[in-house]
């Protein structure tokens, strides 16, 4: 591109039919006709402007009067190119303040894209967070639910403690005064049979209490309402508290199968682990429902030992395993491959952030048709 | 940037005079027109003015030719100092090899040259210069009105930099104008040998250069 300030040429300066008239004009003043052009023809005399020959000016009648044509000229020559300058540079200033225009318009674009990628990685990192939120409000109501729902059961189990406790205790002097009175009726036939009647009523009557007793201890276990926080806990009797009451929910027909072994005790959460216990064993017993063969031939295995890492629990079933497609998944609250209404879910998330807590680990391995396997792994520390 | 044809022969170099509004560079182009008689003079070209204040620029080309033939021409611009011509001082800046600074010694006008200074060095930055790099030469103007800052202050301020010592001059009267001239022929004569080879390649030296450039009409005619 041509700056402002290159030298202009003639044809910068004029145009041809400017040319044109201007040589008659000059003619018309000269005695013999003059010619302007870009060529020197021998006796033309340079037409000089800003030390700069932009033409050459040959005719006339003398020498003399090529010169005053010439100086003619370039008086003229000189408020063209004033006017030319000057359009020029108007030109190139407008031009650069355009160009300027639109750097400046490319920067406020690029500023502009900046700030709508950030604003997305906003929305994103809301929506990240509101997640976080959604899941912590959930496990908190869930944990509350479970923790007055452990309240209750050790409310229940409180009370019922001690009625059971007198039942029992009546019971047994009932069984006696049975056996007394064997020796005090006469041994006819009919009172034989209504006191061995009597005394299976009362056999009966005290094994159901018994079991009450059992469960409502289970159930205290369980809940654990009397420990703090954190305390020292015996896995192996929240596990095995835990498959009671499993059992009492799906009748004696479960068959869980219990492997105890040697454990120091943990520093840990009990109530939370029983949860977390508890809700494995659901899951395995549910796994076997769903199984080919139902809970017949169906087992569950929760086995307990002890290495390097700390304490290590396994339950295992033979039920109907977890699809590969929605293996990754089984840790998402509210995640259930379970039918609708049969639960929200929540056990494994439950699970695996009570591990979390414990700073232990979670290990899912499953086949589908043939079992799962969930070990724990919980540091003594 | 210099303009350099080889084939014609011939080196334009382009000295820009800057400063703030009615610091005197129309006065110092006008005076150089007047009072210099170089080997060639053009005309002096006065673009727009309104009030004498320049709206385009001023233009005077000069030259010398050299012993190899070179033809070298030297274009002298001035630039509109008031500040919304901005983007005109820019245009006329660009491709500039060296800059006359034509400060105002009036007390009360130093915040203006500071001003024009600073604008100076952003639109060189603009134009891809660099002020340390490109000769320059300050000059305080109207040395002749009352109440301008001292001499030797000023001399002081500037002794720290690569433009000192400062050029006092009286444009109005004529005074200081080719001196001025000189110093930053001076200081353009390096760089361009440094480029050009004026001295080896072309038989100009520093002191021909200078002194066919900047002659005074009444040396000349002695
Ligand atoms: N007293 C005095 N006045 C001066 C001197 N030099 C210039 N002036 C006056 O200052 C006024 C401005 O001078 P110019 O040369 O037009 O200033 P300029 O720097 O070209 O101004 P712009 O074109 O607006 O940037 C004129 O009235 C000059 O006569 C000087 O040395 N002494
Ligand atoms: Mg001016």
């Amino acid at each position: 591109m041509r700056n402002f300030e290159d030298d202009p040429t003639l044809e910068d300066l004029l145009t041809s039919d400017q040319l044109k008239r201007l040589n008659r004009m000059l003619s018309a003043l000269c005695r013999e006709p003059v010619e302007i052009s870009g060529n020197r023809d021998s006796g033309a005399v340079a037409l000089e402007f800003n030390l700069e020959t932009v033409g050459w000016l040959s005719g006339g009648s003398s020498g003399q009067e090529r010169l005053a044509a010439a100086d003619l000229v370039s008086f003229l020559m000189m408020f063209i190119a004033k006017y030319r300058l000057a359009a020029n540079l108007h030109h190139d200033t407008t031009e650069a303040s355009y160009a300027e225009l639109q750097k400046q318009n490319e920067a406020l674009k690029a500023s502009e894209a900046r700030y709508r990628a950030l604003s997305s990685q906003l929305q994103d990192k809301v929506d990240e967070q509101v997640a976080v939120i959604k899941q912590a409000q959930m496990d908190l109501y869930e944990s509350a639910r479970l923790r007055s729902v452990g309240q209750l059961a050790a409310g229940v189990a409180h009370e019922i403690n001690n009625p059971i406790g007198f039942m029992s205790s009546n019971l047994k002097v009932a069984g006696e005064y049975v056996s007394d009175l064997r020796q005090m009726v006469p041994d006819t036939d009919q009172n034989r049979e209504l006191l061995d009647d009597f005394a299976d009523l009362i056999g009966e009557s005290s094994d159901g209490a018994s079991r009450i007793a059992s469960i409502v201890s289970d159930l205290k276990t369980f809940s654990s309402i009397d420990q703090a926080d954190y305390t020292l806990c015996d896995v192996n009797e929240l596990l095995s508290s835990a498959v009671h009451l499993l059992q009492t929910e799906y009748g004696q027909d479960l068959d869980i199968l219990e492997k105890p072994g040697e454990l120091p005790k943990i520093s840990g959460h009990p109530s939370r682990l029983s949860q977390t216990f508890y809700n494995l064993l659901d899951n395995a017993a549910q796994a076997l429902r769903a199984g080919e063969q139902g809970t017949q031939g169906g087992r569950i295995l929760a086995k307990t030992s002890v290495d390097s890492d700390g304490v290590r629990v396994v339950i295992q079933d033979n039920g109907c395993g977890i699809a590969e497609d929605i293996r990754e998944q089984v840790f998402d609250a509210f995640f259930t491959s379970r039918p609708v209404g049969a639960g929200t879910g929540l056990g494994l998330t439950v699970a695996r952030d009570t591990v979390r807590a414990h700073r232990g680990t979670i290990q899912i391995d499953s086949r589908e048709g043939k079992g799962t396997r969930v070990t724990l792994s919980l540091p003594v520390r | 940037m210099a303009d350099h044809s080889p084939e014609e022969n011939r080196l334009a170099l382009k000295v820009v005079f800057y400063g703030p509004a009615l610091s005197g560079k129309t006065t110092n182009l006008m005076q150089l027109h007047s009072l210099l008689n170089p080997q060639r003079k053009g005309e002096l070209m006065v673009l727009e003015t309104r009030d004498d204040r320049t709206l385009f620029f001023d233009m005077l080309p000069i030259g010398l030719k050299g012993d190899s033939g070179l033809d070298l021409r030297l274009k002298l611009y001035t630039v509109p100092g008031q500040v919304q011509h901005d983007s005109t001082r820019k245009a006329v800046l660009s491709r500039a090899d060296a800059v006359v600074f034509v400060a105002d010694s009036q007390a009360g006008q130093q915040d203006n040259n500071a001003t024009a200074f600073g604008n100076l060095e952003e639109n060189l930055d603009k134009v891809g210069l660099d002020i340390d790099s490109l000769p320059m030469a300050v000059q305080f103007n109207k040395r002749d009105l009352p109440g301008v800052v001292g001499d030797a202050e000023l001399q002081q301020r500037w002794a720290g930099t690569p433009w000192a010592p400062l050029q006092m001059a009286s444009a109005l009267h004529g005074k200081g104008v080719i001196d001025t001239f000189r110093v930053l022929l001076d200081r353009l004569y390096t760089e361009v040998d440094r480029e050009f080879a004026l001295h080896t390649d072309h038989g100009i030296d520093r002191d021909t250069f200078i002194r066919q450039l900047s002659a005074a009409s009444e040396e000349n005619r002695a």
